[in-house]
């Protein structure tokens, strides 16, 4: 089992441009130390339609409200914020940067238990006599003996059969050549509509281990914050 | 003053309205079904469980979120975009609940 930068066709080039945005680091930072809370708000307004910083506090009252006791700098404030440049977004720019937040969140929680330079992006997973994959895993844990290999979606819907097909085989491959690789879906939605969606795939699963908007925080490890 | 069962009855009948948007995608139709299905069920439960006094918001600003919340719901005209809220829907309203989003 070998890791190899994933090519740099037009797609790459593209995304690279994506992922290198500032907007999508700064909302990493705030997402991962988010609480789940702040989390559905990023998830709402970057998806959402309306632009109006108030009408977003109004609907979020468990975090805006009159009863809350708001830290100053207001971390759901800047959650907000970041949230509306990325709605602010084209439809088709906002969705990539969406995706891209999805994995610089990811990135960002597995450096708080795994060395950062095992951790690498756009990766693909070559094993002997095996065609290569057409697409490279987000982010790939290479830690010789216990590699993870993740994939990052956006919403449940995310979740198709070739997504799980293409797990499920890297670790049948890696354990074919006696190494152990654990592969990964991250979904920045909740385990409900994401186990909705896997309830009619018919695509193995058992051993690819599901995160969630919820779980999210597990990616840093066992010693990491719980989600309330 | 509107309550907790009513305002969620409301999400539920935006539910189904996102999901008359989303089912226009054909190849989503059953999972759109199955969406609706299990957040209704879900947000139904917690409207008619018992709730200590302080787990959520103050009535008014709950009835504001819900309200507004409703009228976002109604701006989305993208299939696509319905049924992504057909799951942010229900967790944003379990958030002004005080509930865990799922």
């Amino acid at each position: 089992m070998r890791f190899q930068d994933a090519a740099k066709d037009a797609r790459a080039v593209v995304y690279a441009g994506i992922q290198a945005d500032p907007l999508v680091a700064r909302a990493a930072v705030l997402l991962a130390d988010a609480t789940p809370a702040q989390r559905v708000l990023a998830r709402a307004v970057m998806n959402g339609e309306t632009t109006d910083a108030e009408a977003w506090r109004t609907i979020f009252p468990s975090l805006f409200g009159s009863t809350v006791d708001r830290a100053q700098p207001d971390p759901s404030e800047a959650i907000l914020e970041v949230s509306l440049a990325v709605a602010g977004r084209g439809e088709q720019v906002r969705s990539q940067v969406r995706g891209a937040i999805v994995e610089a969140v990811a990135e960002l929680l597995l450096a708080r238990r795994a060395p950062a330079a095992m951790i690498r992006r756009e990766r693909r997973i070559l094993f002997d006599g095996v065609p290569t994959e057409i697409h490279p895993y987000d982010v790939t844990v290479e830690v010789p003996g216990a590699a993870e290999a993740y994939d990052c979606k956006w919403g449940a819907r995310g979740i198709s059969a070739d997504v799980l097909h293409q797990l499920d085989d890297a670790r049948t491959h890696a354990a074919g050549e006696g190494e152990r690789l654990l592969p990964v879906l991250v979904v920045f939605d909740a385990r409900r509509s994401c186990e909705v969606r896997l309830a009619r795939q018919t695509a193995p699963r058992t051993g690819t281990r599901l995160l969630t908007i919820e779980t999210l925080d597990r990616l840093a490890g066992p010693r990491s914050k719980t989600p309330s | 003053m509107r309550e907790v069962p009513e305002l969620v009855e409301l999400v539920v009948v935006a539910l189904g309205r996102l999901g008359a948007l989303g089912e226009t995608i054909e190849e989503e139709w059953t999972y759109v079904q199955d969406l609706q299905t299990v957040w209704t069920a879900r947000l139904r439960a917690v409207a008619t469980a018992d709730r200590p006094a302080g787990t959520h918001p103050p009535m008014v600003e709950l009835e504001a979120a819900i309200d507004r919340l409703v009228a976002e719901v109604d701006l989305i005209s993208d299939p696509h975009r319905a049924i992504d809220w057909l799951s942010t829907l229900p967790q944003v309203t379990l958030v002004a609940l005080g509930e865990a989003a799922w």
